[in-house]
């Protein structure tokens, strides 16, 4: 627990200087946490780093426009402040930032899956962290699970656990699991005809239940309250309980998103039914990649398509 | 707008005012015979074009829809069209992720000179269309299909 | 005590199926990461382990619900005029939910008394919701353990509790133990066998070994009242609400998976010549709801807007329906929310701050 103890000694001492540190605190349940928002000694006592840590700190920062707040950052979190910044939507000189190398976060799906049988997330009543292990307790019984078994996917092909941009950064930098982006996630999916593909949307967007979670976790879903998505002129979607709808639903979010989205994953996290939105944000992702050499969040400029050149070598252009 | 069973599909294409527009007029006064599945919707120029736009007529039930305007360094408004190049060509790219055949979409540049050229690209796309067949379209919600059905009468 | 029946696990699905001839059966099924109430496939075993994530209530209120559909049909001898056709949809057909939660069950008693005319001569009844509520059977599966997010012995209600229900069913060993408590639910399991003795108190003994695992009640005993004056003693505490609500993501996942929450939004959804009146679920924590004609908000911030969740559920809807809360404890908002808000907490802040008060 070093780290913890030294990135409390952090947000303590830039505490005078801000409205607020956002981070982390503990959840209703020991396999949750929660964002937190420090304003004394004693809310700092409450941060809780480490591997429940999931939620995106710099969601909130449009929110502060205008006061100073720090913020700590994992390192797909950085790069959502990055993106922010790039696009002028919060002020550098207002946010304050605290990396540290991170070791990956929890995804719930994947724990809840691992128990099974042997019970619900909600019933675990102490987890311990042991090396490569989380000790669960439920049911009266301990369950071992191994880490790397249910980290979250982007753990699994990050670049960058390092944040990038940092004014204060705490302990030392590590490895970055993946050099490149493999994009081996899509790969898996399109093994399936296109077909499969359009079965397979229909089947995962008949639960949505609309609620937008999606969208409002997204630290670059700026539009907030004023979404083309929920405007009645023009009426994009109708009210209808259809998959129509909710799937283009999803195709404003992407859309709105490419070139911008930095693969944070909260899309998808959020989503209470876990449809895994975050595919059609990946392909995106690949694309503007592979087209114009673009890393949302990472890479300075104005995001491709905000822009263009007048010659396009990467876009072959149909020769009719 | 009725479509001819079997024969016609849905196609809609969007068309810049200044050019791809006048292009097709073109064609028309110089009795260019093309196939007659195109649904045109005129807009101020390609970079109107919101991708949105695109993707509800696809969602909708379009079988193809195809975008044309002016060539690059030939935009009315100087630089609409660069805009656009970058939009379509990343929205294609989105299409296969979503199950849609990319084919189904294409963007053009077609001048209001080229009368002859915009009865070669409504062919192609119109064939490539055809080949790929109507697309399988996207259930409705209960309550409007049940509509659609009590309609159905009304509508012969 | 009316009689227990037992069914083994094995013919459930069977069992379901019979009933499916005359009913259309819901279930809960597992999708993705999610346990959903589908109707039922034929022969599938619904999901018995995972506590569903959804409530049931879009069974007897549907997400969106077509209270009729308009034509118009232009005259052909006078022009401009258009003859406009309402058709009203079919009644709903008899609906049994299988493996509804005793939260979900108890969730329903907070839409009766709005959608009932509140139970006074003259207001207006809501047929669409009425008819659907009196359509469906409610099989209730008793929970065996209560999650870290349980809080239905807040409300008044238990792991196992039979309000509301129609059927409980109780998981022993290899089976149900069926317990009809209406005759709507006599009807669904009359043709089941006899449980014997031991299976009866099996399940008994589930119920209390499900109790057990409850956190109890802070500072019990519960004080409904107390509560509702301490949340609305904090209306104009901004301060308070801005700080409830600082990680709240202000989406609508919260108010979708609650059984409680009943408001909606009705629109036209027209196409050409014709369309459908719909009406679908509306959330409180959207900035949409609350936005005026003229373009006045009045809860433009999602602090507003949480105030107005948690104030519904625990004050203004308990002064007006006899003090009961709107809110069931299923803890599905706590649950599902992206930033872990919890509903609880927020009780007992305003319950705290309104103690320091005094």
């Amino acid at each position: 627990m070093g780290m913890q103890k030294e990135l409390q000694a952090a947000i303590k001492a830039i505490l005078p200087e801000v409205d607020c540190v956002i981070g982390w605190g503990s959840g209703p349940d020991p396999l949750h946490g929660a964002p937190l928002f420090m304003r004394s000694e004693d809310d700092a006592n409450r941060f809780a780093s480490g591997f429940f840590a999931v939620n995106n700190p710099a969601l909130f920062l449009p929110e502060y426009k205008g006061k100073k707040v720090a913020v700590v950052v994992k390192g797909c979190d950085a790069r959502s402040v990055g993106q922010l910044l790039s696009e002028g939507l919060i002020k550098r000189e207002e946010v304050s930032l605290i990396g540290f190398p991170c070791q990956g976060v929890v995804d719930h799906d994947k724990v809840a899956a691992a128990l099974g049988e042997k019970g619900e997330m909600g019933e675990v009543t102490a987890v311990l962290e042991e090396g490569d292990a989380l000790v669960l307790t439920l049911r009266g019984e301990t369950v071992r699970l191994n880490k790397a078994d249910v980290t979250a996917e982007k753990c699994m092909r990050c670049q960058y656990p390092n944040a990038h941009i940092a004014d204060t950064f705490v302990g030392e930098k590590r490895e970055p699991v993946a050099t490149a982006d493999d994009f081996a996630d899509l790969a898996v999916f399109e093994a399936m005809s296109l077909e499969e593909r359009q079965a397979f949307w229909e089947k995962e967007m008949s639960r949505c239940i609309r609620c937008y979670a999606c969208r409002n976790a997204c630290p670059l879903c700026v539009c907030r309250d004023h979404c083309v998505a929920t405007s009645r002129d023009p009426s994009w979607l109708t009210q209808a309980d259809s998959v129509k709808d909710k799937l283009f639903f999803q195709v404003i979010h992407a859309t709105h998103l490419a070139g911008r989205c930095t693969g944070c994953g909260e899309c998808q996290r959020a989503c209470p039914v876990g449809i895994p939105v975050l595919l059609l944000k990946r392909s995106l992702a690949r694309s503007v990649e592979k087209l114009f050499a673009y890393r949302a969040g990472i890479d300075e400029g104005t995001p491709p398509l905000l822009t263009f050149t007048l010659e396009e070598p990467t876009i072959k252009e149909r020769s009719w | 707008m009725s479509v001819l069973e079997g024969k016609e599909l849905r196609i809609v294409g969007f068309l810049c005012n200044w050019c791809s527009y006048g292009g097709a007029d073109t064609a028309g006064v110089g009795r260019f015979s093309q196939p007659t599945d195109l649904r045109i919707v005129r807009v101020p120029c390609s970079g109107r074009i919101n991708p949105l736009f695109i993707m509800k007529a696809l969602l909708s039930g379009a079988d193809g829809v195809l975008v044309s305007g002016c060539h690059p360094r030939d935009c009315h408004y100087a630089e609409g069209n660069y805009y656009a190049r970058r939009r379509l060509e990343v929205l294609k790219g989105l299409l296969p992720t979503l199950g849609i055949d990319p084919r189904r979409f294409e963007y053009t540049w077609v001048s209001a000179s080229e009368g002859q050229r915009w009865q070669h690209v409504v062919d192609t796309f119109t064939q490539q269309v055809h080949t790929l067949g109507p697309a399988k379209r996207l259930p409705d919600a209960p309550e409007l299909a049940a509509l659609a059905a009590r309609l159905e009468p009304l509508r012969n | 005590m009316a009689t227990l029946r037992y069914l083994p696990l094995a013919q459930v699905p069977q069992w379901l199926d019979g009933l499916a001839k005359s009913y259309t059966v819901f279930a809960p099924a597992r999708e993705g990461s999610a346990v959903v109430y589908r109707p039922r496939a034929e022969g599938s075993m619904p999901e018995l382990t995972a506590r569903p994530t959804e409530s049931a209530k879009h069974v007897v209120f549907p997400r969106a619900h077509e209270l009729f559909s308009f034509t118009y049909k232009a005259d052909p001898a006078v022009v401009g005029k258009r003859d406009l056709t309402l058709t009203q949809p079919q009644d709903p057909t008899p609906t049994v939910v299988f493996g509804a939660l005793s939260c979900d069950a108890r969730g329903f008693f907070a839409f009766d008394p709005v959608y009932d005319g509140c139970g006074t001569k003259g207001l207006a009844k809501d047929v669409y919701y009425l008819k659907r509520r009196q359509n469906t059977a409610l099989v209730v599966l008793a929970c065996r353990t209560a999650l870290a997010t349980c809080f239905c012995n807040w409300t008044g209600g238990s792991p196992a509790s039979r309000e509301g229900a129609d059927v409980l069913a109780t998981l022993v060993n290899d089976g149900l133990v069926m317990e009809a408590l209406t005759p709507k639910g006599e009807e669904l399991v009359s043709g089941l066998a006899e449980a014997g003795a031991e299976q009866g108190a099996a399940a008994e003994a589930s119920h209390t070994a499900a109790e057990a695992t409850m956190a109890p009640v802070p500072g019990a005993p519960l004080d409904p009242k107390a509560i509702a004056d301490a949340v609305l003693a904090r209306f104009d505490d901004a301060t308070f609400w801005q700080a409830e609500s600082a990680g709240c993501l202000a989406c609508g996942a919260c108010t979708y998976l609650c059984p409680t929450c009943y408001c909606f939004n009705i629109t036209d959804e027209s196409n050409g010549i014709s369309g459908v009146r719909l009406r679908s679920w509306d959330t409180c924590m959207a900035s949409l709801f609350t936005l005026e004609a003229s373009g006045h908000n009045p809860r433009t911030a999602k602090a507003n807007r949480l105030k107005n969740r948690v104030g519904h559920k625990f004050s203004y809807y308990p002064s007006l329906h006899g003090g009961r809360f709107s809110c069931c404890g299923c803890g599905r908002c706590i649950k599902s929310c992206p930033s872990s808000v919890d509903i609880r907490r927020i009780v007992q802040n305003a319950l705290a701050a309104a103690n320091v008060k005094e």
